[in-house]
This record gives C-alpha cells, sequence and structure tokens, in this order.
C-alpha cells in the first residue's frame, strides 16, 4: 500500500477556552481531492494548523508524505503548498516581490515562467502593493504563491473566498489540472457546494471530532430538500404520510414546513389535488443537514 | 539561520534602524553643542541647580554637581537618558516585535508554512536584532565621540569613554533579549510594545529611587541599571567583572528560553 499523502491518527489539540479538536483520525490518500467541511469553530484550522505545525499535537500523531509534521516540518514543507482562510499576506510588499521572496526558500529558485503562468492565469498585477489590493486579489497572491513550488500536497482552507465565480472556475480547473499531474487536494471549506464539486471523498468534522468520512455521492444521494407548503386553507393542512419526510413537520396555520429526502416526485403526486396556494423547496444549510443526521 | 529571511528582516527594520539612530544621533550632537555656553554660565546654572529637588541630578546619573562641568561627565549625564534609556527602549521594542509581529500581521500562517525550522526563523530574526542594536550603538557612540572632540575645552579620557559606551551596548543587549524571552510567552501580540516601553522605564525608575532613598539601596538590584557604573571621572574607572558577567548571564539565559519556549510554541492567529 502507498503512503497516504495525510495520515491523522488520533489526534487531540485541546487549548484553553476552545474547544480544539478531539480524536481525530484521517487518511486522505495520495492523488485524492479531499473535502473537509465543517461550520465555523469545528476545528478545521486547527486540524490544518497542526498539519501545519504551527500548533503542536496534544495527543496522537499526524504525518504528510508519511514524515512527522512536527519533527519532519521542515522536509514536509518542500513539498506542501498552503492556501490560509485569511489572505494577509506580507502587506508592505508588491506581488512579484512576495513570489520571489517566497520562492527563494524552496529549492528550485528559478520559477520566473511559473510566476507568469499563474498571475497570467488569475489576471494579477505582479507591480501592485499586496496593501492595495482587493480581498479577492490578495486570496489569488496566496494561491499563487502556495502552488509555485509544483507542491505534491495542497491544503487550502476556505480559498474560495472573495473570488468571483470566473476566478473561482479558473481556479478549480487549476486544482483538477495539478491534481491529474499527480498533486493531492486537502480541501478546508464550510460551502458543501464547493466541496461537492471537487471531491470525491468528504470528511465532515463538528464541534473538534471528524462525524462522517463519506464518498460525496453517498451524501448527495441522500440529500435533504427543505420543504415549505402553504395550502389554500388549514383543513388541507393535514400531516403527510410520506417515506422520506425526515422529522416531524412543523405546522402553523396553513403553512407546513418539513425536512425532505425522497423522491420529489412522489411528493408532488401527494400534494397535487390539496389545493396549494405556494409551495419552495430549498437546500439545506450545512448547519441543517448536521443538526438532522449527527444529532 | 536564513539568509532569505535575514535579508527580508534586515530591510522590514531599516527604516526604524535609521530612524532612531537619527534621532539619538542628533539629540547627542545638539546637546553638546550647549556645552560652552553651559560652561560659560556655571554660576547661573549652579544657582538653578541648587533649588532642584535633591535627587534631580541622581536621576540622570550624577553624584557630584562639579561632574557637569567637565566634557565627559556633560555627556554622560545625557548618554543616559538618550542611549541608556532611549536605546534601551528601541532594543526591546524591536526584539519583543520581530517574532510576534509575524502572529500580529497573520503573516506567521505564510511563514510557518515554508520550508523553514522555528530555530532558523528564531536566530535569523534575533541575528538581525543583534545587529541593529550594535549598530545603533556604534553610531551614536561615533557621534557622541565627534561631538565631545569638537566641544571639549581640555582633554578627556578615551577610555573612560568606550568603558561607558561597552556598559551601554551591554545594557541594551540585555533589553533586547528580555524582549525576545517577553514575546515568546505571550499569545497576543497587541500589548507587548507598551508593555516593553513600562518595564525599560520601570526598571530605570527603581534603579533612580534606590539612589536617592537612603534604605531603598537594595531594591536597586532588581534593576539592570545598578550594574551599569556612570563613574567616568574616577580614575580607576573600568568594565566590573561583576556587571559583565550579570549582562552575559542574563542576556544568555533569556535567548536560551526564549529559543526553547519558541521552538515548541503554539501560533494562534
Amino acid at each position: 500500500m502507498s503512503t497516504p499523502a495525510i495520515d491523522i491518527t488520533g489526534l487531540t489539540k485541546t487549548y484553553g477556552r476552545d474547544r480544539g479538536i478531539e480524536d481525530v483520525n484521517l487518511r486522505i490518500e495520495e492523488g485524492e481531492i479531499f473535502g473537509f467541511i465543517g461550520p465555523n469553530g469545528a476545528g478545521k484550522s486547527t486540524t490544518i494548523r497542526v498539519l501545519l505545525n504551527l500548533l503542536f499535537p496534544t495527543s496522537g500523531k499526524a504525518q504528510i508524505l508519511g514524515l512527522d509534521v512536527a519533527r519532519d516540518s521542515k522536509e514536509i514543507k518542500y513539498h506542501t503548498g498552503y492556501v490560509p482562510s485569511d489572505a494577509n499576506a506580507y502587506s508592505q510588499m508588491e506581488a512579484d516581490e512576495f513570489f520571489r521572496y517566497c520562492g527563494r526558500f524552496f529549492r528550485s529558485d528559478g520559477n520566473e515562467r511559473r510566476i507568469r503562468e499563474l498571475t497570467e492565469l488569475f489576471e494579477v498585477d505582479r507591480r501592485r502593493k499586496i496593501s492595495d489590493l482587493s480581498m479577492g486579489n490578495r486570496k489569488k497572491i496566496s494561491i499563487i504563491q502556495s502552488l509555485l513550488h509544483k507542491p505534491k500536497l495542497l491544503i487550502v482552507d476556505e480559498p474560495t473566498t472573495g473570488l468571483d465565480p470566473l476566478m473561482q472556475a479558473r481556479f478549480f480547473e487549476l486544482l483538477r489540472s495539478e491534481n491529474h499531474r499527480g498533486m493531492t487536494v486537502f480541501y478546508s471549506s464550510h460551502s458543501l457546494s464547493d466541496v461537492q464539486m471537487l471531491c470525491r471523498r468528504v470528511a465532515i468534522i463538528g464541534e473538534g471530532r471528524i462525524i462522517t468520512v463519506e464518498e460525496i455521492e453517498a451524501l448527495r444521494k441522500r440529500q435533504l430538500k427543505k420543504i415549505y407548503i402553504e395550502f389554500n386553507n388549514s383543513e388541507n393542512n393535514t400531516v403527510m404520510e410520506l417515506p422520506g419526510i425526515e422529522d416531524t413537520p412543523l405546522i402553523s396555520g396553513r403553512t407546513v414546513k418539513f425536512l425532505y429526502s425522497g423522491d420529489i416526485n412522489r411528493l408532488i403526486s401527494a400534494l397535487h389535488d390539496r389545493g396549494i396556494a405556494d409551495m419552495t423547496i430549498e437546500e439545506p444549510s450545512l448547519e441543517e443537514i448536521f443538526m438532522h443526521y449527527y444529532y | 539561520m536564513n539568509s532569505n529571511l535575514f535579508i527580508r528582516e534586515l530591510r522590514n527594520n531599516a527604516l526604524s534602524l535609521v530612524i532612531w539612530t537619527g534621532v539619538i544621533s542628533a539629540l547627542t550632537a545638539l546637546t553638546m553643542s550647549f556645552y560652552g555656553i553651559f560652561l560659560e554660565n556655571n554660576q547661573n546654572i549652579l544657582a538653578m541647580i541648587s533649588i532642584l529637588p535633591e535627587g534631580t541630578l541622581q536621576f540622570k546619573g550624577i553624584s557630584d554637581v562639579n561632574d557637569l562641568f567637565s566634557v565627559l561627565g556633560f555627556y554622560s549625564a545625557n548618554n543616559v537618558i538618550y542611549m541608556l534609556v532611549l536605546g534601551s527602549i528601541y532594543s526591546i521594542v524591536l526584539s519583543s516585535g520581530i517574532l510576534l509581529r509575524e502572529e500580529e500581521n497573520k503573516t506567521a500562517e505564510f511563514l510557518l508554512a515554508w520550508p523553514l525550522t522555528r530555530g532558523e526563523i528564531f536566530f535569523s530574526k534575533a541575528l538581525v536584532v543583534l545587529l541593529n542594536v550594535v549598530v545603533i550603538n556604534i553610531v551614536t557612540a561615533v557621534t557622541g565621540y565627534i561631538s565631545l572632540e569638537i566641544v571639549k575645552r581640555e582633554p578627556f579620557s578615551t577610555d573612560a569613554f568606550l568603558v561607558m559606551s561597552v556598559y551601554t551596548l551591554l545594557l541594551n543587549l540585555f533589553f533586547a533579549s528580555l524582549g525576545l524571552f517577553m514575546s515568546t510567552l505571550v499569545k497576543k501580540a497587541r500589548p507587548i510594545t507598551t508593555l516593553s516601553i513600562g518595564l525599560v522605564l520601570i526598571l530605570y525608575f527603581i534603579f533612580t529611587i534606590s539612589n536617592i532613598t537612603e534604605g531603598l539601596s537594595m531594591i536597586g538590584y532588581a534593576s539592570p541599571y545598578k550594574f551599569v557604573s556612570l563613574d567616568t571621572l574616577n580614575p580607576e574607572y573600568g568594565i566590573e567583572l561583576t556587571s559583565v558577567l550579570y549582562f552575559f548571564t542574563f542576556s544568555l539565559v533569556f535567548m536560551l528560553f526564549s529559543f526553547r519556549l519558541y521552538r515548541k510554541k503554539d501560533i494562534y492567529l
């Protein structure tokens, strides 16, 4: 069996009042695009910061490419790239100066072509001071910085914040093509839709613990919908007995609200002669999915 | 040591080095240019000093009023404020911020994701601190020496001048290592600058108060200023072994502890 890109076993990090993470186990194979999702404060950034050795584990261990994250941190970082969630690069530098500064830390130095390719792809003005750039442009700077040395593993934390849809699409395209060349991606986000577009597998973290590791396909199959129905009069407003209704419907006056995971056609046919005034079907938020499945 | 980081840090801190060095040198030269006037009005000055509260001179490290009329005594009294206090503030502010600024500005997330060990980060930055403190000391001392040569009415002891300059450097390095040490203890960067400046001033006041208040002389030993001798006019004036040991030991211990703490420090952002 090949060495996993990331191997985390029994990892716990506790500090002060913050929750941290508890007994996290994850194994990400080389060549994967792996999603890591959870609500804010669930422990995503803590996990990443342990991987990058900003934080030291309280117990358990983590390896990247077979090397220990604390002991072999320097060696690991020749092969990893990181896009932090806060795009606060060195604000007093020009973009170009920053890329060169960053490039000099790696063994491969002459990466002018790589800088040009990436800055052209993201339409970044290399002469601008980083502090003068918008949030989205600073995010692009961090993304470019993370890819300059062609890492074997890319760790990204909320990378699309601030990016416009066009740039987001280019970024995803770039991740896919780098992935084809063998780069593993660890994609942390609170947005399920980003992760669904890119990843095959996803780990869901909540309150510092891994709740589940699933194939995206499986998650999608039992995708929940949030249904609101407003009936013409409250007499029609009886609770329906239908497989796929996931919770006790909330009834108030002429409206009913519930989570549904079954076949939409069956729902429609069950409703068609009930005299409906209005109806909405929504994607539930990630939090609602968590609340529903895991608590 | 990482040369890329070292050079970057030198550049980051160059402006503040130039400003501090420039201001202190200018103040030194300006003050020394008043020496002639000061000497010519010695009767008036003595009369003025006599109405000052007792201890005012002690505050500037002067034990005998007449010392002020020798050019080296005059220089030393002003150097206390300029280099022993301001220079120490420069040193501690520089050193306490150099590691923490990366956390404060959240650039630590980049720095620590690049192939560098904590030790390389620590020593590259510590070396920048050392270099800057040495530079500000050399430049201000040279300015001081030239000023002395220009305004002097009678010869002064170059040896005594050098001894005082060495004491100043040792004290500044003490504060520099203390600043590094403090910065590895705290989690948040913001209050550290205020705290550092406050600490220099408090230690200086402890020293002066212990000098002017009978019965409190023992508390002076809580302050590194106690180990700086300014008795420049004493023919026996030289570098005391206890002072050298004191400064070397403390600076080394602070450095060693900072390094050990930084190597294992959790970086919160």
